[in-house]
């Protein structure tokens, strides 16, 4: 679905992402050939002293505010940029949500190129912790 | 620890680059990982960017590292990340990847003592038309002790 006159101010929908899961973290170890053991060996986690959790690939982080990207402006081909801070760990077992407002609006021969402000929340939008944050541009 | 000269120096090294086939079972297997549709796979997740800028930019990242004059066992971290695409890469293609060192300082702050901040820049080309951009920055702990100077 495309989005219509988008307006410096405008929130786009919360895109929740769910229950971090550390099964898909092996999978993208493997994937990534990512030898780091914080993301599948709670042991490592722990005699590093960063917890008792896995910890979540900050790749995989960014991914799912593109993923809140795609789904608001239409579609992978609108999808143009994103620039990230990594604030804190994401672990398995946090429940995230991608929350955004639109910055600013740039007329083009495509459409509009909307530049938002993202962040990636732990916990309830309200009230949770901000894990990453940044800035993302998007056609629609 | 490298001296800022040195550091300086590193500017502009260029990495040897390579080529990344970005492969359809990958694609749908991150997708399933990040949570992503698999219902439409002609268009590649946008993190590929990322993926094949860092998987075939000619080091591996304890290489990287090495060119700082550190290792991974020195708490090396991310500091920024960044991918822009000109278009959506596609599954089945063969990207060129590309890139250089295009920053590096050193700085000093309460949390982390000092350290160095190093950005680097990595183009995705196909077909000599460029794709997209990975940029990234690592940062460097050096001193610790030198946070209460």
């Amino acid at each position: 679905m495309r989005q219509n006159k988008p307006s410096v101010g405008f929130e786009f929908p919360p895109y929740v992402v769910g229950t971090v899961d550390a099964e898909k973290m092996k999978t993208m170890a493997a994937l990534l050939q990512d030898p780091n053991p914080i993301h599948w060996d709670v042991e490592a986690v722990n005699s590093l002293g960063l917890g008792s959790r896995p910890i979540n690939q900050g790749p995989n982080n960014m991914a799912y505010v593109a993923n809140a990207l795609i789904s608001w402006s239409g579609g992978i081909s609108n999808f143009r940029g994103l620039k990230v801070r990594f604030l804190d760990n994401v672990y398995a077992g946090d429940h995230l949500t991608v929350i955004g407002s639109v910055t600013d609006v740039d007329h083009v021969d495509d459409g509009d190129l909307a530049t938002c402000e993202v962040q990636l929340v732990r916990g309830t939008v309200d009230s949770g912790d901000i894990v990453m944050a940044g800035q993302a541009v998007v056609l629609l | 620890m490298i001296s800022e000269e040195e550091l300086q120096s590193k500017v502009g090294y260029r990495f040897p680059g390579g080529e990344y086939l970005l492969e359809p079972y990958k694609n749908w297997l991150t997708n399933d990982v990040v949570g992503a549709r698999n219902n439409d796979n002609d268009l590649a997740h946008p993190m590929f960017c990322y993926y094949a800028a860092l998987n075939s930019m000619g080091v591996s990242l304890e290489e990287l590292f090495a060119i700082f004059d550190a290792t991974s066992e020195d708490g090396v971290m991310f500091g920024e990340a960044e991918i822009e695409l000109k278009r959506a890469m596609k599954p089945g293609s063969t990207y060129v990847i590309s890139g250089q060192v295009t920053a590096a300082q050193r700085k000093k702050s309460k949390k982390l003592g000092t350290f160095d901040l190093v950005d680097f820049e990595l183009n995705i080309h196909e077909d000599d038309q460029l794709v997209g951009i990975s940029r990234n920055s690592f940062i460097f702990p050096r001193e610790l002790t030198d946070a209460s100077e």
